[in-house]
C-alpha cells in the first residue's frame, strides 16, 4: 500500500468557529495545553481540559471554560490526574515473566520495548500456527477512546475473538444498542443540547419536558458520552424527572415520579407504559402512521400488559405506572436516559427494545428535547464505532472462523462477538458445542478478575491452566496483571499521547500530548502501529506513528481533517438538524426514513425475524427470582443487584489515589434497615453476601435508600495497598460480588443477570 | 467583608468535586477541607417525597481563591462544580441572586 499524503483538503463546515482558539499558551510560568480528556485513566466522556505543564510534568489540570462540552467543569478523576500519573505504583517499564511464575511479583524482568515486541511476535505467531488464529482472545475494557482500537488489534492479530473481558452477554450497552439499532438504524441519545456548540442557548433546542432515567445514575456514571450533570442543567431550565431504580439516588429523590422497581422487571414496566399510551390514545399518530412498521403487532403485544399486572410484577404502586406513562405520553419532548441496568436484566436485548418502543410511539426520534440520532461527526467513526471503510484496509482472512460461541446464541452470533463462557471453555479444553482452543489472552485496558468478568475464580483457573501466553496493557499492576500476565506493557495516560476523541456523535476533537510519557510508557496507539508492522507488514502499516495512522483513517472516513487541524482547533462540531428521517439525513442513499429493512422505525423487527429471534419486545422473569425459583428464594431470600457506580472511581480504577479513596475507602453493600434488623447486621459492619455460586465480603451500609428485600453490592474492588506476596491478588476475590453471578447470557446471547440474582447475608 | 459564597443546594448532587478541586489547588491532604459536603437525609417526609440533599460548607481554610480571582479566574470550587450551583461575589450581589428556595449564603 502506498502511503498517501496528508495535506489538508477543503475544510469541512463546522457549527463552531475556531477563529482565535489557541491550543497552547504560556501562563504564570506554565505552558498550558488545551485538549480533550480521554483514557487513561478510564472515562466515557471527553471533557475539555487545560493541562498546566512545568519542567516536563503535568502540574495540575483544570476544566476548560471555553469548551462547550463541560463548560469549565471537571470531576475528581481529571482533577487528580497528576496523582495518578506520578504515583509510585504506576507501571513504567515493559516486563516479562516465565509462564510458571504467574502470580509471583518477584519474577518480573524488565525488558526493552523491542524485546517485548519480539517476544509477542514470536509467541503469538507460533501459537496461531499451531492452534489457529482464533486461539487468541482479545479481552477489552471500556475506557474510551483506547478500547475502540481493539477493532484494529483484532484485525492485526487476525482472530475473531474480541469482546469485553469475560463479560457474559457483552452486557454493557451492546445488547440494547444492537437490538434498537436493528429497529431504528442508528443509536439515539437524549437531547441535552450537547449537539450544539452554543448549548442551552441554541434557538433550535428545547429542553425535554421529562427525562425518563431508567436503570442509570447519570450524575455519577457519566456513561457512554453523556455527562450526567447536563441533565441537572436541563432541570434548572424546567425539565422534570421520572426515575426507575431500586435505589433512591439523587436523581430519584429529585424526580416527580420515582418507581422503586424490583430489579430485573423493567421490561414489564416498559410494556405497561406502552399499554397506557396506546389505550389512552396518547401516541403520536402522525409519526406512527407514516414512519413506523409493526404498530399493530406492538399494540397486540402491550394489550395484556395492564399497569395493574406490571405493577404487581415490578412491585411498584400502580398509580405511578399510570402517572409516569401519561407524563411521557403528554410531553412535548422527553428523553430516555437509559443505563446499563437495561443490559443487565437477563433479557437485556429485549428490555432495551421495550423501553425504546416508547420513544417510537411518542415520535421522539430526532426531536428537540427528545432523542437525537448519533451519527459519526464528519463521518469519523473510528474513535467510537469504526465504519467498514475505516478498518478494511487491514485484510482479514476470508476463511477466518466465527467467534467462539454456541449456535443458539443467535443475536450474539449475528453481532460477531464471542460468548464469554465459550472462551473460558476454550481454555478449559472442554468446549462443549465448540472445538476452539484458546491459548492466549490479550488484556486490553481491562481487569476482569476484579471487575466485569463472571465467576472470577473459575476464569482465573482457566487462564492459569489453559493459556500459554498472556499480554496485559495497563497503567497499574492490577489483580489480573499480577495473576495472569506473561508480558506487561505500560501504557500512557491521555496527557502523554495524541488521539482523536470522538466516541460520541456530538463532536470530535483532539487528545494532545502535553508531556513525554512517564518512564517508558507508550500509547496504546503507538503499540498498535508497531504490532501492525510486525503482524501485517510495512505495506499495510507504513505509518511513522499514531498521528500518521489517524490521518490515514480520517482520510478513509472522507473527513477533511488531519490530526494537526484537530489539535489546533481542539474541537469541531458538525451541523446537526432535527427530523432527519424527513430530510434524508439518516440514510446513505439520501432517501427519507430510517436505515432499516423497511425504511421505517420497526416495532416489529424484520431483521430479528430473519435471525429467527423473537421480533418484538417482551418480558421474561429473571432466571433466579422470587417468582421463577420460589424454592431457591426460600434459601436465598434477598435479591442481589451489583455494580452501582460510585463517585471518583471508574470501575476497578482509582483506589490508589488518596483523594479519591477518601470519598469511599471500602466496598459497600447497601441493605434496607428492616432487612439488616432481620439478619442482625449493623451499619458499618463487614457482611458476608453469598449464594449458590459463591460469596463475597463487603461493608454494610444500612440505608432506607435501597429497596426492602434487595441488597446492592459494589463492583470492581481490590486493595492495591496490600502486599503482592500475600497470595490474594490484592484481595479481589474476597470482595468481588461476581463470585455469585452467572456466565449464562440471555436467550439470544446478549444481556445477563448481573443486576438481578438471589443471595442471603450474615455478619462477617 | 470578604466575598460570599452562594450555594443553590437544590441542584447540588453531592459529587465531591468542590472538595477535591479545592484540596488539589491548595495542596490539602484528603482529610483537610476548604469546603466540605454535608448531607441531609435520606428522609422520607411524605408518601412520595424524600429529602436527600447535599450542601457544601466552606471552612476557615477557604481563602475564596484570591490568587485566582485576582487573575480573573473563578475559584476552583465555583468553576468545577459539576452542577454549577456555587457562585462567589459580594454579599449584596449574591443576596440579590436568591430568587427561590434552597439558596444558602456563606459570608
Amino acid at each position: 500500500m502506498e502511503k498517501e499524503g496528508n495535506e489538508t483538503c477543503c475544510a469541512p463546515k463546522t457549527a463552531d468557529d475556531p477563529t482565535g482558539r489557541k491550543w497552547t499558551w504560556e501562563e504564570d510560568g506554565f505552558t498550558v495545553v488545551r485538549a480533550n480528556a480521554r483514557t487513561a485513566p478510564g472515562c466515557h466522556d471527553n471533557c475539555g481540559v487545560l493541562m498546566y505543564v512545568k519542567d516536563g510534568k503535568i502540574d495540575h489540570v483544570e476544566g476548560d471554560p471555553e469548551d462547550p462540552y463541560n463548560q469549565g467543569r471537571l470531576c475528581l478523576r481529571c482533577l487528580t490526574l497528576p496523582d495518578m500519573m506520578y504515583h509510585e505504583d504506576r507501571q513504567l517499564y515493559p516486563m516479562k515473566r516465565a509462564k510458571e511464575e504467574r502470580g509471583n511479583p518477584d519474577a518480573w524482568e524488565r525488558i526493552t520495548w523491542d524485546e517485548a515486541f519480539d517476544l509477542i511476535e514470536t509467541k503469538i505467531k507460533a501459537l496461531q500456527a499451531e492452534y489457529g488464529k482464533e486461539c487468541v482472545d482479545i479481552a477489552a475494557g471500556t475506557g474510551r477512546d483506547v478500547i475502540i482500537y481493539e477493532t484494529l488489534l483484532q484485525r492485526v492479530l487476525g482472530t475473531p475473538n474480541q469482546g469485553m473481558g469475560f463479560f457474559p452477554g457483552q452486557a454493557c450497552y451492546i445488547p440494547r444498542s444492537f437490538s434498537t439499532n436493528l429497529k431504528s438504524g442508528a443509536l439515539y441519545e437524549g437531547d441535552y443540547s450537547q449537539f450544539f456548540p452554543d448549548r442551552y442557548d441554541n434557538p433550535k433546542w428545547k429542553r425535554p419536558d421529562y427525562v425518563l432515567i431508567w436503570g442509570n445514575n447519570p450524575v455519577v456514571a457519566n456513561s457512554d458520552g453523556t455527562l450526567g450533570h447536563w441533565i441537572v442543567e436541563c432541570m434548572k431550565r424546567g425539565t422534570k424527572l421520572i426515575t426507575i431504580d431500586p435505589k433512591l439516588t439523587w436523581v430519584a429523590a429529585h424526580s416527580e415520579y420515582w418507581l422503586q422497581v424490583r430489579p430485573g422487571t423493567d421490561a414489564a414496566l416498559a410494556l405497561a407504559f406502552g399499554h397506557v399510551i396506546v389505550e389512552e390514545d396518547l401516541y403520536d399518530h402522525e409519526f406512527v402512521d407514516n414512519w413506523t412498521y409493526g404498530f399493530n403487532e406492538y399494540k397486540e403485544a402491550v394489550k395484556e400488559w395492564t399497569p395493574e399486572r406490571a405493577a404487581e410484577i415490578a412491585d411498584v404502586d400502580v398509580d405511578l405506572v399510570y402517572a409516569a406513562a401519561r407524563a411521557i405520553g403528554n410531553a412535548e419532548g422527553w428523553a430516555l436516559q437509559w443505563g446499563v441496568a437495561m443490559d443487565q436484566t437477563s433479557e437485556g436485548f429485549y428490555t432495551g427494545m421495550a423501553a425504546y418502543d416508547l420513544v417510537g410511539i411518542t415520535g421522539m426520534f430526532d426531536h428537540p428535547g427528545g432523542m437525537v440520532a448519533g451519527i459519526a461527526p464528519f463521518n469519523i467513526g473510528f474513535p467510537w464505532i469504526p465504519s467498514k471503510e475505516e478498518v478494511d484496509w487491514i485484510p482479514q482472512d476470508p476463511a477466518m472462523r466465527p467467534p467462539v460461541s454456541k449456535p443458539e446464541l443467535r443475536g450474539l452470533n449475528a453481532m460477531g462477538m464471542p460468548d464469554a463462557e465459550s472462551v473460558v471453555e476454550g481454555m478449559e479444553g472442554d468446549a462443549g458445542s465448540n472445538d476452539y482452543t484458546i491459548k492466549c489472552v490479550w488484556f486490553f485496558a481491562t481487569n476482569p478478575l476484579a471487575n466485569e468478568g463472571a465467576q472470577p475464580k473459575r476464569t482465573y483457573e482457566a487462564i492459569i491452566e489453559g493459556t500459554e501466553f498472556n499480554v496485559v496493557m495497563d497503567t497499574w499492576m492490577t489483580p489480573t496483571a499480577l495473576a495472569c500476565a506473561d508480558v506487561f506493557l505500560p501504557v500512557a495516560t491521555y496527557a502523554e499521547r495524541s488521539g482523536i476523541s470522538g466516541h460520541q456523535p456530538y463532536r470530535t476533537g483532539a487528545i494532545v500530548k502535553a508531556v513525554e510519557p512517564a518512564g517508558e510508557a507508550r500509547s496504546d496507539q503507538s503499540i498498535l502501529v508497531e504490532l501492525g508492522k510486525r503482524f501485517c507488514g510495512e505495506e499495510i502499516f507504513p505509518f511513522d506513528g499514531p498521528e500518521d495512522l489517524y490521518d490515514y483513517m480520517m482520510k478513509r472516513s472522507g473527513a477533511c481533517f488531519t490530526y494537526e487541524d484537530m489539535k489546533k482547533r481542539s474541537w469541531a462540531y458538525p451541523e446537526v438538524d432535527y427530523f432527519r428521517y424527513k430530510t434524508g439525513g439518516l440514510r446513505p442513499d439520501g432517501e427519507q426514513g430510517f436505515l432499516t429493512p423497511t425504511g421505517l422505525y420497526e416495532f416489529y423487527s424484520v431483521a430479528l425475524e430473519a435471525m429467527e429471534c423473537p421480533a418484538i419486545a417482551s418480558y421474561v422473569e429473571p432466571p433466579a427470582s422470587p417468582v421463577s425459583t420460589p424454592e431457591l428464594f426460600e434459601e436465598y431470600p434477598l435479591i442481589l443487584t451489583t455494580g452501582a457506580r460510585n463517585w471518583g472511581y471508574f470501575h476497578s480504577e482509582g483506589r490508589q489515589i488518596p483523594h479519591l479513596r477518601r470519598v469511599q475507602p471500602e466496598p459497600i453493600c447497601r441493605i434496607h434497615p428492616d432487612d439488616a434488623k432481620k439478619y442482625g447486621i449493623e451499619d458499618g459492619e463487614w457482611m458476608i453476601i453469598e449464594n449458590y455460586r459463591g460469596s463475597c465480603k463487603q461493608r454494610a451500609e444500612v440505608t432506607p435508600r435501597i429497596k426492602k428485600g434487595v441488597v446492592s453490592c459494589d463492583h470492581g474492588w481490590w486493595f492495591p495497598e496490600r502486599d503482592q506476596h500475600d497470595g490474594t491478588y490484592f484481595g479481589t476475590f474476597e470482595c468481588n460480588p461476581n463470585n455469585m453471578l452467572s456466565y449464562k447470557p440471555g436467550s439470544v446471547g446478549l444481556g445477563n443477570s448481573y443486576k438481578s440474582d438471589l443471595c442471603r447475608v450474615c455478619k462477617a | 467583608m470578604r466575598d460570599a459564597l452562594l450555594i443553590n443546594y437544590e441542584y447540588c448532587t453531592g459529587c465531591h468535586t468542590c472538595e477535591v478541586a479545592c484540596q488539589k489547588y491548595h495542596d490539602l491532604e484528603p482529610d483537610q477541607f476548604g469546603i466540605k459536603l454535608s448531607q441531609i437525609g435520606p428522609d422520607q417526609i411524605g408518601q412520595r417525597r424524600w429529602q436527600y440533599e447535599f450542601v457544601p460548607i466552606p471552612t476557615d481554610r477557604c481563602d475564596r481563591c484570591v490568587s485566582r480571582t485576582a487573575k480573573g479566574k473563578l475559584p476552583m470550587c465555583v468553576q468545577h462544580c459539576q452542577a454549577g450551583c456555587i457562585q462567589l461575589g459580594s454579599v449584596v450581589e449574591m443576596a440579590s441572586k436568591i430568587v427561590s428556595d434552597k439558596y444558602v449564603l456563606f459570608s
